[in-house]
């Protein structure tokens, strides 16, 4: 080889966040690039820089110095300019870039960009540009919007450098980009073996020889390596929505589009080397770096104070008064004053003072609010009134929260009441100016589901196949499909074409899809947001959101907060609200009586139904064992019951210690610190950290970056290593390999699901807080707990029938007493079910609830504010209702269907005739002389006959999901009875070991990640719930009863533990068809319902319907397997919600 | 669905499955289905949950109307006068026609035995009036309940028919959920009960239903039965079997469809010819025109082919003709417009002008023809693939099928756009003939992807005097086997100037250490 220069920058380097375009992540680009020993690399996505921080993160990890990363973006324009990379130069270019962009995002809906060439003449001022050969928008950029928007849109070849009959059209462009940007155009070539690729190369010299400009030779990779190819393939299927097989020639013809070496380059452009020094003289130009970002925080200054830092401080001081009224103690006083320091030499200030602004916002609102996460660790974000823990009584530390090493920004969450979390928003939005406050970004990945079933329908495997397959995971799992559910589904994972796809989704997984928004995190800036990042519409009306998520702003030193949305501080305020203006009592967070025994009395007998956190079947059955009896307890139990412990096997040997059964012992002396408040078992998120630090030998920051690779999903390779060191290190420091191994598990639990202590006791507040309201007042704990749904765990059933059995009396919804919301009205406490006996003493309810109208499915709270307001002393027919609150028939319709009726002597069946005999059109009474009338024809009684008992549940099942006539189970209970068939509540009386059966709806299906697959499975019948457990291999074999069936029967061992029953299933039945005769229609008189039958001839080719049945177990009732119409009863009835 | 391979396990439950409001939903179920507790209606994720092994098809409801179709057109064995039902059921009327099958209740068992054997299952019922056969059929229970003798008084038919759940009216579901509603759920509820409050409350439907099922009022039938468009018969006294004298017939026959066709201006699509055999049997023969048809001797000569095919394919015996065949019918049953001028062509014989015309017609019957006798999808024309592997870029598809959809070929604008996509002077990007399979050639090239300097082809040398490449072309991974390789295609132009389509077989280094070369085309 001559001495020709070897040095050459790939510029045109796609990434996946050109989505479904890239075939590579930034990270693999920057790495290959580096790896062929370029001089660096150019980072530029359409119209986009969602990529570049992962891509800067990683050079700079991996930084060299004779390496260069360019941040830029491929300007790709809807008016059939040619694309063009866009390179800034230093800060300002950059922020005009950023501008540009969300400019073109603000034209266009969610996910599009739309620029014009002018635009970018605007914004060129600073920038570097490489004009590549043509343009290269299509539909999926949004192509229809850019129609609509600009009618006037040229001939999309105006433009075209490349077209040899519009030489014109070049000429012009280049003419005003170079007037534009003078001395900082290029015009690309590229040398990617297509189809006449010395013809176009030999008209791009020509070109550039006309215009005087240089040429930059370039490879236009969209992958690192050209093994990406049937990646890359699929891709373009995905995105084209047609198969492989079909969409042809829009796949590239072979696999040049990647990372070449210099040489290879140098090699490809012999013709024309100048094109390729080129590319080292572009990347010279270049002076901006990611990292000039930082620190772009709003001042934050406070009127009357001279600096933030003084504000802040007077704010702590003040707020200090208050939280402790009979003087601020000494440590506390240490604490804020520590803090204060802290966060002045890091110049935190004013963003505690953002925070505190938004919580005195929702403060002054009403709107209920507690941080979460690690600010409960600052005494400082207590006395803000930002968090309501005291760290300093639960010896909480603050450097978990702030610390100068780790040199990251501090994250502090709040959570807002769900229902008016919007107001909130938008008063940030508001205070800050849309171009300085936007919602982060969140990556939206593939996983293995979704993954599977692109890549399934980019391989044209019918629905059929790709259905099978992505059914065969389970919830969101981001493993691949295994070989062994593969066959189970009934598929070949050998065979070629299932391989290969079974191969490739696996691939995908990890890669971007698109950008969401965030739950709720925060970005704030001192100037124009948008000059940092650009911005773009969300999904949502009246929401931006920016491009990159929170990693990205974490790695880039910017601040965020994160406003989020909590359902159980919805119910707590309305709780409060109830509770003051029933019962006179004035409660909030703050001022809730602390500590009462009779809360902890319920809390461990595990009645704990609409109770934040602790209400799942999982929690529950910790409960009894566990027997909180204060605060700190039910710390624990908030982090108990979660994957990181219980994937670390620390459940069972805390428990076993906190029995008593087990002494409390230390693996090691340095590990009694970190372990002593747990009884030597690592249970929070810190402690496992801090074993790591403490008996591992890691440092501070090497614990931290554990955690991150554990929390961030794929980064292959760097898990094993740190595993290595985390094990080998305690093993050599003495500890138990076993006890090392279960450490690292717990760890890689809590890598996405772990809970830090302080975390855990901002949580274990509203447990109490809301324990507490179920404890005293049932009545408007269960009402707020309505009025608050859709949230929690259970159905608005069970919170009912819970304040039943707690004595509270409940009102059946209806016209002439119900609001919108459920409400309280006068009332006494009815003695609690034996059960709950003990809390007789307890319970201060004198109320009853009056169901409101919301309960009912189907109904619009405008529908029924004419009802309520034009009420007056109450309607006398449904005529009358008909005529005063003008609502229309199938609005009656619905209120009859709910039973709402009955305060005018009508029952449903009478109510729901009525309204369909108001004669709906032209009816006379509509005339305004006769509308006092009451006259009407008499017509002729239809004797209808009455609904029986059964059928009433089921109908108010349907439109209200729940029943307070009866339980449906209720009605089979002699059925039952014969069949040996107990009562749940029965079950207590049974001893450890025997053999049960018990029937009812089915409630709650848990299968929690941690359990190995085993499924938690509650159901209800009249006299309670019973638990059950279904093992795997049961549940493989019973698959369809477990998840089909609404009302099941369960037969088994009884295991009594610590007064927890459960029943660990052996047999089952689906018996939803036996509710059929609920209904008033007797059975169908022996003969062959219809529908299924029907349904059968319409096929051809049905196979002979004397099939074997699937062989299970002889059935208990030969009429609940007959082939009955049930579908529809089964559509009205509880499903039971599935939790994974 | 099983027979078209779409279920690898043979004993798994089958469903169709349709898009219900943005949600897959189950269409249909087949009886293990139904045993496993799957149910019409329900969510295909829960039922997938419930049963992996589940296999769906989507719904076509034009498979099935067509099917339901075909079992109609079959049930003209018991009655000219059969009639859909859609979606699921087939009216027959037949008076008068019960004794010819042993009584009713042998002819309903007949209906479900024959049906059964072909792996349908059935349900026939039997009433004076079509509002009571479709209750009965339906509703009606076991098999003797499903005959309602004609000779009822209106009491004991209020008694027999009482009992019958509201559904058997065919209402629409939102009257039966009103009346379910208000505790009225079977025919005797709404009997026994005055009828002005519930006709207030009610479709006109129900009582008029109501009326027809007792036979009060008969509802008009005709509208019902659907006919062949267009059908000529004939009848012989003693049946005649020999096969010139039936397609002699067929000749006639097919003089009086055409008269009956030019009048409406249409011609056929879809023909059949029906063998009526003395004793019973029917025999069918289906033929499809890829141009509305209206020439007698056209369409004599299809059944003529169809007849010869049928002949080779069953040992030289066409059908059995048995005693004879005394009914002959010919039938169109799919029809198009057809314009008058083409008519012209052939009726009025102006030759002079229409050549152009004339030819599309020969060639589109030469291709009915062809497919008459070889199958239809034997008879192919070359059409484009979009791919990148040029020797898969042209493909056979069915010559009729393209002459169905209108894709007329050009094959002037193919050579056009094949070969002139590139601006005029220069070489086209693809040659004008490419050869059946590349051969290989023996070629002297620069490392790693040089141009080919001379070859030797067919033992002949080349010299390249100038060359354009490479265009690099990778093997199809998905489907084509592993071993393919990428491939560098030349246009080369030798010192005589001809010119070639060559390529190198394999990437330098990374695929193969040692490149073949082979020639794929010729330019002009």
């Amino acid at each position: 080889m001559t001495s020709v220069m070897h040095g050459y920058a790939e510029l045109a380097a796609t990434t996946n966040f050109s989505f479904l375009r890239g075939a590579s992540h930034p990270e693999e680009l920057v790495a290959a690039a580096m790896a062929r020993g370029l001089a660096g690399i150019g980072i530029a996505d359409r119209n986009s820089l969602a990529g570049v921080v992962r891509a800067h993160r990683y050079e700079k990890a991996n930084r060299t110095a004779d390496f260069r990363l360019a941040i830029g973006a491929r300007l790709v324009f809807c008016d059939g300019a040619p694309d063009i990379l866009s390179f800034p130069r230093d800060r300002a270019a950059y922020g005009r870039l950023t501008r540009l962009l969300t400019r073109g995002n603000s034209r266009a809906q969610k996910g599009a960009c739309l620029l014009r060439f002018s635009d970018l003449l605007e914004a060129a001022q600073g920038q570097q540009l490489i004009v590549m050969a043509a343009s290269t928008f299509d539909e999926k950029d949004g192509a229809k919007q850019a129609a609509t928007i600009y009618p006037d849109l040229g001939d999309a070849g105006l433009y075209d450098t490349n077209h040899v009959e519009r030489p014109d059209g070049a000429s012009r462009l280049l003419e005003r980009l170079r007037k534009a940007a003078n001395g900082r155009v290029w015009l690309a070539a590229t040398m990617t073996y297509g189809r006449n690729m010395r013809r176009d190369f030999g008209r791009r010299l020509a070109l550039a020889a006309r215009t005087h400009l240089p040429l930059l030779a370039t490879n236009d990779a969209r992958m690192h390596t050209p093994e990406r190819r049937p990646l890359q393939d699929v891709l373009t299927a995905i995105r084209e929505g047609e198969p492989l097989d079909r969409i042809g020639l829009q796949l590239e013809a072979n696999a040049e589009r990647h990372i070449k070496s210099d040489a290879e380059m140098a090699r490809l452009f012999s013709d024309a080397p100048q094109a390729i020094t080129e590319t080292l003289r572009f990347l010279e130009g270049l002076r901006f770096s990611l990292d000039e970002l930082r620190g772009d925080y709003p001042e934050e200054l406070r009127e009357g104070f001279a600096t933030p830092q003084a504000a802040l401080e007077f704010f702590a001081r003040e707020g200090a008064k208050f939280r402790y009224p009979a003087g601020v103690p000494a440590h506390v006083e240490k604490s804020i004053a520590h803090e204060l320091a802290l966060v002045e030499k890091l110049d935190y200030a004013p963003y505690f003072l953002t925070v505190h602004d938004i919580v005195r916002f929702a403060r002054e609102r009403k709107i209920l609010c507690q941080g979460r996460g690690s600010a409960a660790n600052s005494t400082l974000c207590f006395c803000l009134g930002i968090t309501e823990v005291d760290p300093a009584f639960h010896d909480l530390l603050f450097e978990r929260f702030i610390s100068p090493e780790r040199n990251e920004p501090p994250d502090i969450d709040v959570d807002f009441e769900h229902e008016r979390r919007e107001e909130v928003m938008q008063y940030i939005y508001t205070r800050y100016g849309r171009a300085r406050a936007s919602l982060t970004a969140s990556v939206i990945t593939y996983r293995a589901r979704s993954a599977i079933r692109d890549v399934g329908k980019a391989f044209g495997l019918s629905e059929d196949v790709v259905g099978a397959l992505s059914n065969t995971i389970w919830g969101r799992s981001s493993s691949a499909v295994e070989a062994e559910a593969t066959r189970r589904a009934g598929l070949d994972p050998t065979e070629k074409r299932l391989a290969q796809a079974l191969k490739l989704a696996e691939e995908l997984i990890g890669f971007p899809r698109h950008l969401s928004q965030h739950t709720g995190g925060f970005v704030i800036a001192r100037s124009r947001l948008d000059e940092t990042v650009p911005i773009m519409n969300a999904a949502m009306d009246n929401r931006t959101t920016i491009e990159w998520d929170k990693d990205d702003l974490d790695a880039l030193g910017i601040l965020k907060i994160d406003v989020l949305a909590l359902g159980m501080l919805t119910c707590l305020r309305k709780g409060f609200e109830l509770i003051e203006k029933h019962y006179g009592e004035a409660l909030t967070l703050a001022s809730l009586p602390a500590e009462e025994a009779a809360v902890y009395a319920m809390i461990s007998r595990a009645d704990t139904i609409g109770v934040f956190q602790i209400e799942s079947r999982a929690q529950m059955s910790m409960l009894p064992r566990l027997k909180p009896e204060k605060f700190y307890d039910l710390v624990i139990e908030v982090a108990i019951v979660r994957p990181g412990p219980i994937q670390g096997d620390m459940v069972h040997p805390y428990l076993r210690r906190r029995q008593k059964l087990e002494p409390v012992s230390y693996p090691s002396k340095e590990l009694e610190d970190v372990l002593g408040k747990t009884l030597g078992v690592p249970l929070f998120q810190e402690q496992a950290m801090k074993i790591a630090i403490v008996a591992a030998g890691f440092t501070p920051s090497e614990a931290d970056q554990l955690r991150r690779a554990m929390a961030t999903f794929k980064h292959v390779g760097t898990i094993g290593a740190f595993k290595a060191k985390m094990v080998e290190g305690m093993v050599a420091r003495n500890y138990r390999r076993d006890f090392a191994e279960r450490c690292f598990k717990q760890i890689e639990g809590f890598g996405s699901y772990g809970f830090p202590e302080s975390h855990a006791a901002s949580f274990a507040l509203l447990v109490y807080a809301s324990a507490w309201m179920k404890c005293r007042y049932p009545d408007a704990f269960a009402c707020a707990l309505l009025n608050s749904q859709p949230m929690g765990f259970y159905a608005p059933a069970q919170i009912v029938r819970d304040a039943c059995e707690h004595g509270v009396a409940v009102e059946e919804v209806d016209v002439n007493r119900s609001f919108w919301d459920s409400t309280l009205t006068e009332g006494a406490l009815a003695a609690p079910h034996p059960r709950h006996a003990s809390m007789r003493g307890d319970i201060r309810s004198t109320h009853k609830i009056q169901i409101g109208f919301r309960q009912i499915k189907g109904i619009s709270e405008a529908d029924m504010q004419p009802l309520v307001a034009l009420r007056d002393k109450g309607y006398d027919s449904v005529r009358d209702l008909w005529l005063r609150a003008k609502l229309s028939p199938s609005v009656l319709e619905i209120l009859a269907g709910a039973d709402a009726f009955r305060s005018l002597g009508l029952d449903r069946r009478a109510a729901l005739w009525a309204v369909r005999g108001l004669n709906r059109a032209g009816d006379k009474d509509d005339l305004p002389l006769l509308k006092g009338l009451s006259w009407r024809a008499v017509e002729a009684d239809a004797r209808l006959p009455p609904m029986p008992l059964g059928e009433h549940v089921v109908e108010d099942y349907r439109h209200l999901s729940l029943s307070l006539k009866a339980h449906p189970v209720a009605f089979l209970r002699e059925r039952l009875a014969q069949k040996k068939i107990l009562r749940s509540e029965e079950l207590a009386t049974l001893r450890n070991g025997v053999r049960a059966s018990v029937a009812g709806l089915v409630l709650v299906r848990q299968r929690p990640g941690s359990a190995n697959g085993v499924i938690f499975l509650t159901i209800e019948d009249e006299t309670g719930t019973a638990n059950i457990i279904v093992w795997p291999k049961v549940f493989e074999a019973l698959r369809s009863i477990v998840l089909g069936a609404n009302l099941i029967a369960a037969s088994g061992r009884v295991q009594i533990e610590a007064g927890v029953i459960h029943i660990v299933m052996e047999r089952a039945e689906d018996l939803t068809p036996l509710l059929t005769l609920l209904s008033g229609d007797r059975g169908s008189g022996g003969k062959i319902p219809a529908e299924a039958r029907a349904d059968e001839a319409r096929r051809p080719n049905a196979p002979d319907s004397r099939a074997p049945r699937e062989k299970i177990q002889p059935k208990l009732f030969a009429d609940a397997s007959a082939p009955a119409s049930d579908a529809e009863l089964r559509r009205v009835l509880p499903k039971g919600r599935n939790f994974h | 669905m099983r027979a078209r391979g779409l279920a690898k396990a043979p004993d798994a439950p089958l469903a169709t499955i349709a898009k219900i409001n943005g949600a897959q939903k189950l269409a249909a179920l087949d009886a293990r289905g139904a045993a496993l507790g799957l149910r019409p209606g329900m969510n295909l994720p829960d039922a997938r949950a419930m049963h992996p092994a589940l296999v769906c098809a989507d719904a076509d409801p034009a498979a099935e109307a067509e099917t339901l179709a075909h079992i109609a057109d079959w049930c003209r064995r018991f009655t000219p006068l059969a009639a859909l039902d859609a979606p699921d059921g087939i009216m027959l009327d037949v008076s008068g026609a019960a004794h010819l099958f042993g009584g009713e209740a042998s002819l309903q068992a007949d209906v479900e035995a024959r049906l059964r054997a072909q792996g349908f299952f059935a349900r026939a019922a039997l009433a004076s009036t079509p509002d009571a056969a479709f209750a009965l059929a339906r509703y009606g229970g076991e098999r003797e309940g499903r005959i309602l003798p004609a000779t009822l008084d209106a009491a004991a038919l209020a008694r027999r028919l009482g009992d019958l759940p509201l559904a058997a009216l065919g209402l629409d579901p939102a009257t039966l959920k009103a009346l379910a509603e208000a505790g009225l759920r079977r025919v005797s509820d709404i009997l026994m009960r005055p009828r002005a409050p519930i006709a207030a409350r009610c479709r006109p439907e129900l009582y008029a239903r109501l009326d027809g099922l007792l036979g009060l009022a008969k509802t008009p039938i005709s509208p019902r039965f659907e006919a062949p468009a267009f059908m000529a018969e004939r009848r012989f006294l003693d049946g005649i079997v020999r096969r010139e004298d039936i397609e002699a017939s067929i000749l006639s026959l097919a003089r009086d469809l055409s008269k009956l066709l030019a009048r409406h201006g249409e011609g056929a699509r879809r023909l059949e010819v029906s063998l009526f055999r003395v004793d019973g049997a029917v025999m069918r023969f289906e033929a499809g025109a890829s141009r509305p048809l209206r020439e007698p001797g056209v369409i004599a000569r299809l059944f003529r082919e169809r007849f010869e095919a049928a002949s080779k394919a069953n040992d030289g015996e066409a059908f059995d003709a048995g005693y004879g065949f005394d009914v002959i019918r010919l039938a169109a049953l799919e029809v198009e417009r057809r314009d008058e001028e083409e008519a012209d062509c052939f009726d009025i014989g102006n030759r002079q002008g229409v050549q152009a015309s004339l030819k599309a017609a020969d060639l589109a019957d030469l291709i009915d023809r062809l497919g008459a006798r070889l199958g239809v999808r034997r008879v192919t024309r070359l059409a484009f693939h979009a791919t990148h592997a040029p020797e898969f870029a042209v493909t056979a598809a069915p010559a009729a099928q393209y002459a169905d959809k209108g894709h007329h070929i050009k094959p002037a604008a193919m050579a056009r756009r094949a070969a002139f996509a590139d601006e005029a002077g220069l070489l086209p990007a693809r040659p004008i003939r490419l050869l059946p399979r590349p051969e290989p050639i023996e070629a002297i090239a620069g490392v790693p992807d040089g141009p080919p300097l001379r070859f030797r082809w067919r033992r002949v040398l080349h010299e390249v005097a100038a060359f354009e490449g490479p265009e690099r072309i990778a093997p199809e991974w998905w489907r084509r086997d592993e071993s393919a390789l990428t491939r560098d295609y030349f246009r080369a132009e030798d010192t005589e100037g001809r010119r070639f389509w060559v390529f190198r077989e394999g990437l330098f280094v990374s695929e193969t250490a040692r490149p073949r070369w082979f020639m794929h085309g010729l330019f002009a």
